[in-house]
């Protein structure tokens, strides 16, 4: 089952599906690198919404592909995390460190449009 | 499937409770309930009905007889429905028909003894005065035969049980509830999340932290971070008792769950003694955007939302003149 | 009670049936959405170590109910390699600020109770247990 990877402008978005396979997150991995080489994105959003576990294999492939996006050149934003979701992950142990998240889709567009500006929110 | 709407208190009881067919038939099992049971009880059908009446009021005699009794007794409106739903009880039970509607029955007055409070084990003891009192009217009538009459009355008495066993555990359900609804009101209390702007919450730690307070407070903070979409939460822990390194890893992990939904976290309150003994535990308060006060966290979460507070040239307050004394 | 069902845990798809099945499982019995993530997402640990150290093994779900208490039960085992030095494994990596070392100590968060029984060249059995509050 292949991830939707939509293009907006510069940013690719990438709707992550549950239920989602390994194999599948790894193809997304390859698949978004890709992408970015051949649209020259310089953004990309990771949408999380859809997931109701986030294991720490998923995690660690999360943050592959956000390291892969940041090799190429795009910045990424994963979004979409639920509170039973985040709590889960951070009772297990996980977290995202060094990679963008906001609240939604929306949030994630705004967040890489103000850095597009002169502020970002760096917390 | 019947609208939740619809459906009667007793119906919606049931389904929390688990009393479905399955259930019922469970319960039949556990008091080894059989035909041979039903064909007894139907032997002394006539006798119970008879007298059903006499029966239903040993019941509420002894219940007057304690003060925890007449908690019902004493309570006119409540103990004519209590008589009437007993009355249909009695017939029920020598009916042959143990089936759901059965065990409705049964929870309604279940529900009304939960409705006046009233005290388990005296309920116990008048149940068990009201079963003797029939089992005594059995053997008086099969005197002839006492052999047969013990045996009738034994399977009555599973009945009893069978009925017995629904109406305590309605009874205790019902107690479950009110618990669970005041546990919820303290833990609303105990756990606030306020919202001060536009995606910005704060939250006030006061108090004791253990692992199951923190996981109360990261669920509200997150179920808040979502429904205000806020960006920024301000934490303030000037009122936590002690911070001692599993406290410190609790508020990091709310600190790293907050920022898995896409909101900053500025701690304040967390003075420099605790930091400093904190970080010699070897707890990595770098994760962790710390501001020494309420105030300056504050003013930094709006400067970081870009609000900017600006206080009026003239502040609106009418002067002493102004206010005709 | 929902019933107890078995799941082969022979492909990687089979750890995403494992914990929906958890999910199902425990949202029968009336947990909260958290607990039913919690619990889903330890089952999906576990499977996952399956697959990645034993090749196949099986995921066992199971209603508990004990003096009025009730919950569920998850038995993940397989007949691997097992694990050579399991205090090694169990140690909690979570002070060290090592996050994603997670595995067994991370999955021991997430339940009520946790039992690990593991023998090399025979295979491990983890038995979780997560009770309605």
């Amino acid at each position: 089952m292949a991830v939707p990877i939509l293009k907006q402008g510069n940013t690719l978005i990438a709707s992550i599906q549950a239920a989602l396979s390994d194999r599948d997150l790894l193809d997304l991995k390859d698949q978004l690198g890709e992408r970015i080489g051949q649209v020259r994105a310089r953004e990309v959003i990771i949408d999380l919404t859809a997931l109701d576990v986030l294991d720490s294999f998923a995690t660690r492939t999360i943050r592959g592909i956000a390291y892969t996006a940041k090799l190429r050149g795009a910045e990424t934003v994963v979004v979409g995390i639920q509170p039973e979701v985040a709590f889960a992950m951070v009772q297990l142990g996980l977290s995202l460190d060094g990679i963008a998240t906001a609240l939604d889709l929306e949030e994630g567009l705004a967040y890489l449009r103000a850095r597009g500006g002169n502020r970002a929110i760096r917390l | 499937m019947a609208d939740l709407a619809d459906q009667s208190p007793i119906q919606l009881l049931m389904r929390e409770m688990g009393l479905n067919e399955a259930n019922v038939a469970r319960r039949q099992q556990i008091v080894d309930l059989k035909s041979d049971d039903l064909t007894r009880i139907s032997t002394i059908k006539d006798l119970l009905v008879g007298h059903v009446d006499e029966h239903g009021d040993r019941f509420f005699d002894y219940l007057s007889t304690s003060e925890e009794g007449r908690t019902l007794t004493g309570n006119r409106s409540l103990l004519e429905r209590a008589r009437a739903l007993k009355r249909a009880h009695l017939l029920a039970m020598v009916e042959g028909d143990y089936g759901v509607g059965y065990a409705a029955q049964r929870l309604e007055l279940a529900v009304l003894y939960g409705k006046v409070g009233l005290d388990l084990p005296v309920f116990l003891a008048a149940f068990h005065h009201l079963l003797s009192g029939i089992g005594a009217s059995i053997l008086q009538q099969s005197a002839a035969t006492p052999r047969e009459g013990f045996e009738a009355f034994m399977s009555l008495e599973k009945v009893a049980f069978f009925d017995l066993g629904i109406i305590v555990d309605a009874m205790v359900f019902e107690r479950q509830r009110v618990i669970h609804r005041q546990q919820d009101a303290i833990r609303e209390l105990s756990t606030p999340v306020l919202q001060i702007r536009d995606r910005l919450l704060l939250l006030p730690i006061i108090g004791v932290i253990d692992t199951h307070r923190a996981r109360l407070i990261t669920e509200s903070l997150l179920k808040a971070i979502r429904a205000a979409r806020a960006k920024v939460v301000v934490m303030d822990i000037t009122g936590v008792a002690t911070i001692d390194s599993k406290v410190a890893n609790h508020l990091i992990q709310t600190v790293t769950a907050a920022r898995l939904m896409g909101a900053g976290v500025i701690v304040t309150g967390l003075s420099s003694d605790v930091a400093q003994s904190l970080v010699a535990l070897g707890i990595d308060l770098t994760k962790l955007n710390t501001v020494g006060d309420l105030q300056g966290g504050m003013e930094e979460a709006e400067l970081l939302l870009g609000y900017h507070v600006v206080q009026a040239a003239s502040p609106p307050v009418p002067s002493p003149a102004a206010t005709g004394a | 009670m929902p019933s107890d069902s078995e799941v082969p845990i022979e492909h990687e798809h089979d750890v995403v049936v494992a914990r929906q099945k958890g999910r199902q499982l425990a949202a029968a019995l009336g947990f909260s959405t958290t607990d039913q993530t919690l619990l889903a997402t330890a089952i999906s640990e576990l499977a996952r170590n399956i697959i990645r150290y034993a090749g196949h093994g099986r995921v066992q779900l199971r209603c508990l109910e004990t003096s009025g208490r009730r919950g569920v039960l998850i038995v993940a085992s397989d007949e691997g390699p097992g694990i050579p030095n399991l205090d090694l494994a169990m140690r909690d990596g979570y002070s060290t600020g090592n996050s994603l070392g997670v595995g067994l100590p991370g999955a021991r968060r997430l339940v009520d109770e946790f039992e690990i029984t593991s023998t090399p060249g025979v295979g491990t059995t983890v038995t979780l247990r997560k009770w309605l509050p």
